[in-house]
């Protein structure tokens, strides 16, 4: 059995500017899987390839062993690969109940009535912690809110795999916590492999079975925490990060 | 044969004018994504000021051009500070407001300028013998090489400037042209003008051969964005190519199988660059 | 909580009723004249509203949307000259028409982004218009093509009703379009493109959905407008009209369901009033227009009080 999503030589360029240089990475089922690096190093346009919003120059990316590299971003949601934005992006004129159906109506799978719609919107939106926002706007939220809400619409499409791109950032600890746990129930109950990007280095390192380090648009590493953590190659590039 | 070499001399003489009047509209499209629907009426407004000036007034035509080009240079800038820029980032509100706007500068023209055509005073009369083939009316030749020195000034403009650094600057990359320092806001509006000011060149060269009328500004502004579309938006070589291309088929297609259909060559070709090349003959291929 | 439902429900179904009843009236004591200035006021109800189901809830600028208008009447017109097809059938051959060519029309330009709809949608007016003038034996020209009536005996009465009743029948698909989940698709395409794709929205196909329909609702409401006046000529299809319709649904109040609404009769009452100045009102009604874009981008219905728009649109 290969893996669920694989990329292969991946490469892809702004203008003059390379974001990303022949990056091979793999996630197999039921893993959580951090990405790091410090800023500008790719992470976003890693998460923006393989949601299709842009296709690589160069490159190949699998799911479940089909070529998905050029597929447009709802084709690749409804393959099963949902995502949330570095910069939040829910409808903001629309409710939290509409914005999460958004994600349900997009589905292949729509079997069932109005009733049973109404009813997962409801589910769902009780599983982020906003069973009591329903109604609300989601302009009217506070940032936090508006992160939950995206991972209730990226869970309404029903993916196999999530890309979360920085969800902690702006979190207090206890929420962070609360998070975590989240994204360990999408887990084991959801059976969802995850996908992330985070600056909170602690939460990232305690959570993930394996990490992927990009720096300047490459791979550097890959491994299970205690690894990346001793390897002289990520310090570098962080610290190379705060002298700049 | 001699016939068709006229025919196809008046499509490359067109040809340059049309590549001023949709180079006006590339940039702007360009730069800041607004469609300048009012494009058509800024170079009819043009034809207008230099008929009045040098008919009405007496200022010499050689310039009146000018006068009326910095006219509706500054009527552009006028344009971009009162209606467009509140509009950045909203498409649509852009597209809603530069449509209304070439209503009312349409009527507005037909208010202060009377329904019928006007034509300027030639700048030189008479017509030269070409290559000993055909004879060519002076008024046109004139207006080829004015609109050559017009096109290579826009080259050296955009390749070689400051201003034309930072125009490509922004119409790249709007946040990165930003960190380097660069004032979009100031490049959007000098553009804008500098936009409306080729539509204003075009019409003032075009007048003297074509007499300008209000009704006349929808097909202008059409033929314009053709070009863009045919050239591929925001690519200077795309609109001289195209321009070239629309003034060559349109004369040739007036001449040889409708006169009736002359602008519906154009549309046309807008079908058909939408079916096999949506992005044009230059344009780069959207993600 | 049933309550509150049932007097929202109430609400919701008795207002309109009694707009309905009200609309009635007007033939038992409007002139002649008023009386057809209310029909091409309900006319022009059907153009903005369907103007503002795409523009308004899904952002696209269609500047074909008078253009699908005259197809729909001179279809429906040609037929029932040529062919001698009753209008009642012509008018929906003309719905066809328009249907059609804006479905073409929309899956040729609306993947390349929505500049493209407008300026292909621009050209596609114009080059209407020049076949339009130029293939007389067909169309008659700018003479204008002269088409039977409905009704046997002409009435202004019945026309004033059966305009009513097509107008209320459109403005129901309308408001059942937005608050289906199609219209909470097109809401989603509006709000952020990027975001409903990656929810699994097909936007190209939503939008190309969005422009057919409206498209296919100019075209029954130039089919109508024709055989009410029962001369077809070019000033249907023509830009001026379409600028028309859209200063009503921009003054009126883009995006929200009854604007256009509002914005069709003032309009409409108010260039009888200034008629007289000629073509100045085109000017007037332009400048309005663009301070409302400006300044009031919701137009009336934004001006009038958020709170009383909020409960009749959601």
């Amino acid at each position: 059995m290969g893996a669920l999503i694989e990329g292969k030589g991946l490469t892809k360029s702004f203008g003059g500017l390379t974001a990303l240089k022949g990056v091979d990475f793999h996630l197999d089922e039921g893993e959580i899987i951090g990405l790091i690096g410090p800023n500008g190093a790719g992470k976003t346009t890693l998460f923006n390839l393989v949601s299709g919003v842009f296709h690589p120059d160069s490159g190949k990316l699998y799911f479940n062993s089909k070529n998905i590299t050029i597929l447009k971003p709802f084709e690749i949601c409804r393959l099963g690969i949902a995502r949330t934005f570095q910069i939040v992006r829910p409808f903001l004129k629309m409710s939290c109940f509409e914005n999460t159906l958004v994600g349900i109506i997009g589905r292949n799978d729509k079997n069932g009535g109005k009733e049973e719609r109404k009813d997962e919107v409801r589910t769902l939106l009780k599983f982020v912690g906003l069973g009591n926002r329903e109604q609300t706007l989601a302009k009217d939220l506070t940032l936090i809110e508006k992160k939950r809400l995206e991972m209730a619409r990226a869970l309404a499409t029903k993916p196999k795999v999530l890309l979360l791109d920085e969800v902690l950032a702006g979190l207090n600890p206890s929420e962070i916590l609360q998070a975590l746990e989240l994204i360990e129930v999408i887990r084991t109950q959801l059976k969802m492999t995850v996908f992330w990007i985070e600056h909170v280095m602690g939460a990232i390192m305690k959570a993930s079975d394996r990490i992927i380090v990009l720096d300047q648009g490459e791979k550097i590493k890959e491994g299970k925490a205690e690894e990346i953590v001793s390897d002289l190659k990520v310090i570098e590039a962080y610290l190379g990060e705060s002298d700049a | 044969m001699n016939e068709f070499l006229m025919y196809l001399t008046n499509g490359i003489v067109i040809g340059v004018i049309n590549a001023i009047s949709a180079i006006g509209v590339s940039l702007i499209v360009g730069i800041m994504r607004v469609v300048n629907f009012a494009h058509g009426e800024l170079y009819i407004f043009a034809g207008y000021f230099s008929y009045h000036l040098s008919a009405s007034l007496g200022v010499p035509p050689l310039l009146a051009m000018p006068l009326s080009i910095f006219f509706i240079f500054l009527i552009g800038i006028g344009m971009e500070r009162t209606l467009i820029r509140p509009t950045y980032g909203d498409e649509m509100y852009s597209l809603i407001i530069t449509f209304v706007l070439s209503i009312v500068l349409q009527n507005a023209a037909l208010l202060i300028f009377g329904p019928y055509p006007n034509k300027p005073p030639n700048l030189v009369s008479g017509a030269t013998n070409i290559f000993g083939l055909y004879h060519y009316g002076n008024q046109r030749l004139l207006s080829f090489f004015i609109s050559i020195g017009i096109l290579l000034f826009i080259f050296y403009l955009i390749k070689r400037t400051w201003f034309g650094k930072s125009i490509r600057a922004v119409s790249q990359d709007r946040e990165m042209s930003s960190l380097v320092g660069v004032d979009h806001l100031r490049v959007n509006m000098l553009s804008f003008g500098l936009g409306a000011a080729l539509a204003g060149a075009a019409g003032v060269i075009v007048a003297p051969i074509f007499p300008v009328t209000p009704t006349g500004s929808s097909a202008i502004s059409l033929n314009a964005f053709v070009v863009v579309v045919l050239g591929g938006m925001g690519s200077l070589k795309g609109c001289v190519i195209g321009g070239l291309a629309l003034g060559i088929i349109e004369n040739l297609g007036a001449a040889y199988l409708s006169t009736m259909y002359r602008n519906i060559f154009g549309f046309v070709i807008l079908i058909l660059v939408l079916v096999f090349r949506p992005w044009g003959l230059f344009g780069q291929k959207a993600q | 909580m049933g309550n509150k439902q049932q007097a929202g429900t109430a609400k919701k179904v008795g207002i309109p009723a009694l707009f309905i009843i009200l609309a009635i009236l007007p033939p038992f004591f409007l002139s002649q004249y008023w009386l057809h200035v209310m029909i091409i006021s309900l006319f022009y109800v059907m153009m903005a509203s369907s103007w503002n189901l795409i523009a308004g809830f899904t952002g696209q600028v269609s500047f074909a949307h008078a253009a699908f208008s005259g197809i729909g009447a001179y279809a429906s017109g040609m037929v029932a000259v040529n062919l001698g097809v009753p209008p009642w059938l012509g008018i929906l051959i003309g719905t066809g028409v328009a249907a059609l060519l804006g479905l073409g029309l929309g899956y040729l330009c609306i993947r390349m982004g929505g500049i493209y709809l407008s300026l292909t949608t621009l050209g596609f007016s114009e080059i209407l218009r020049i076949i339009i003038t130029n293939e007389d034996k067909w169309t008659r020209g700018t003479m204008g093509l002269q088409v039977p009536g409905f009704f046997s005996e002409y009435s202004k009465a019945n026309y004033y009703y059966l305009f009513l009743v097509v107008t209320i029948f459109l403005l129901i698909v309308i408001y059942w379009i937005v608050h289906s989940e199609m219209g909470l698709t097109f809401r989603a395409v509006l709000n952020d493109e990027l975001a409903a794709s990656s929810s699994g929205i097909n936007t190209i196909r939503v939008r190309i959905l969005a422009f057919t329909i409206s498209s296919a609702m100019a075209g029954l409401a130039g089919g109508l407008y024709g055989h009410y006046l029962m001369l077809i000529t070019p000033d249907i299809p023509s830009l001026g009209q379409m600028f028309l319709v859209l200063a009503m649904a921009v003054i009126g109040g883009m995006g929200s369901f009854i604007g256009p609404i509002v914005g069709s009769f003032v309009l409409e009452t108010l260039s009888e009033y200034i008629r007289i100045y000629g073509e100045y009102h085109v000017l007037l009604f332009g400048l309005v227009a663009l301070a409302m874009a400006r300044f009031a981008p919701e137009g009336l219905m934004g001006i009038v009080g958020k709170k009383w728009r909020k409960e009749w649109v959601h």
